[in-house]
């Protein structure tokens, strides 16, 4: 009985020693007693976290603005002036388009080995040469041979295979028309490059 | 007397003072609003930008640049001088919240 009796007096004890511990850890104050050396390492205050002034924000929204103008500029006058430089290419044969029958296509590269070009051999049995990065989002176009035009898988875009011009779908100007020639032998050699929807001198 | 006084004046001035505090934080909302609206239009700006360029539509550039310098223009405006008054010091006298 007396062992009982100092058992369940030894369990409240403990128990009422945890309460209060428990009590004791969850109080702010003793938790920022004992992070206080954390505290002074890293001075950030639980209540700031969260907490953006409107004068913060709207020098933020001041900044985006001036990023945005520049980004604009930039990006505007990076591109123009890239395009005012006269462009020039070497003539480069083609090799294995001899032997491209009526209805096929080949890929090469044009003006440099990461350029990928196609030349497609129509079913008139003329050539044409085309960069192969469709004018929306640069996905790689394809022959089709049974609608007998030029494809874009990604977004649904079809060109002319005679002129590059945009059939259908999102691509907004003609595909870039890679110029080549007939030479001696039947040999077809790309000589220069045409931006789709300018007048540029290859 | 004066104790009534100063009772009888206190809401009046509490009142006041909220008129005033309201009235700030309006503008500081709409300065808010602004620059919010302005850099919207101007992500616009940059996109059909972009998009002119990949285009090769050289002859819209100079027009969007343009339209983001006003933006830019406006939103440096409402940043600079579209500030709220602080308070009164006079019948004249507005100092400028800094």
């Amino acid at each position: 009985m007396n062992s009982n009796y100092l058992n369940e007096k030894t369990v409240e004890g403990v128990l009422a020693t945890d309460r209060d511990a428990a009590n004791e850890i969850s109080g702010e104050n003793t938790v920022r007693v004992a992070t206080a050396g954390y505290q002074a390492e890293f001075p950030y205050e639980r209540d700031e976290e969260a907490q953006v002034t409107r004068r913060e924000f709207c020098n933020f929204l001041f900044l985006t603005s001036s990023a945005l103008f520049l980004g604009s500029a930039g990006f505007a006058g990076k591109l123009a002036y890239n395009a005012s430089f006269p462009k020039s290419f070497s003539p480069m044969k083609i090799e294995g388009a001899e032997a491209l029958a009526p209805g096929n296509a080949l890929n090469f590269h044009y003006p440099k080995e990461n350029d990928t070009a196609i030349l497609i051999r129509a079913a008139d049995g003329g050539y044409y040469a085309y960069e192969q990065k469709c004018t929306h989002l640069t996905c790689p176009v394809y022959y089709s041979k049974s609608n007998d035009r030029i494809e874009c898988p990604c977004h649904e875009g079809g060109f002319d295979v005679h002129t590059g011009n945009v059939l259908y779908g999102p691509p907004p100007r003609p595909l870039d028309l890679i110029k080549i020639e007939i030479r001696d032998g039947g040999e077809i050699w790309a000589v220069g490059k045409i931006t789709g929807g300018e007048h540029e001198s290859a | 007397m004066n104790q009534l006084e100063e009772r009888e004046i206190k809401p009046v001035e509490t009142a006041s003072r909220n008129i005033q505090t309201g009235g700030r934080t309006a503008i500081w909302q709409a300065r808010l609003v602004l620059l919010v609206m302005i850099n919207i239009a101007q992500l616009w700006i940059l996109s059909a930008t972009i998009e002119a360029a990949l285009a090769a539509h050289y002859k819209q550039l100079i027009p969007l640049v343009i339209a983001s310098g006003v933006c830019w223009l406006l939103a440096l405006s409402i940043f600079l001088w579209w500030k709220p008054a602080e308070k009164r010091q006079g019948p004249q006298q507005i100092v400028r919240n800094r």
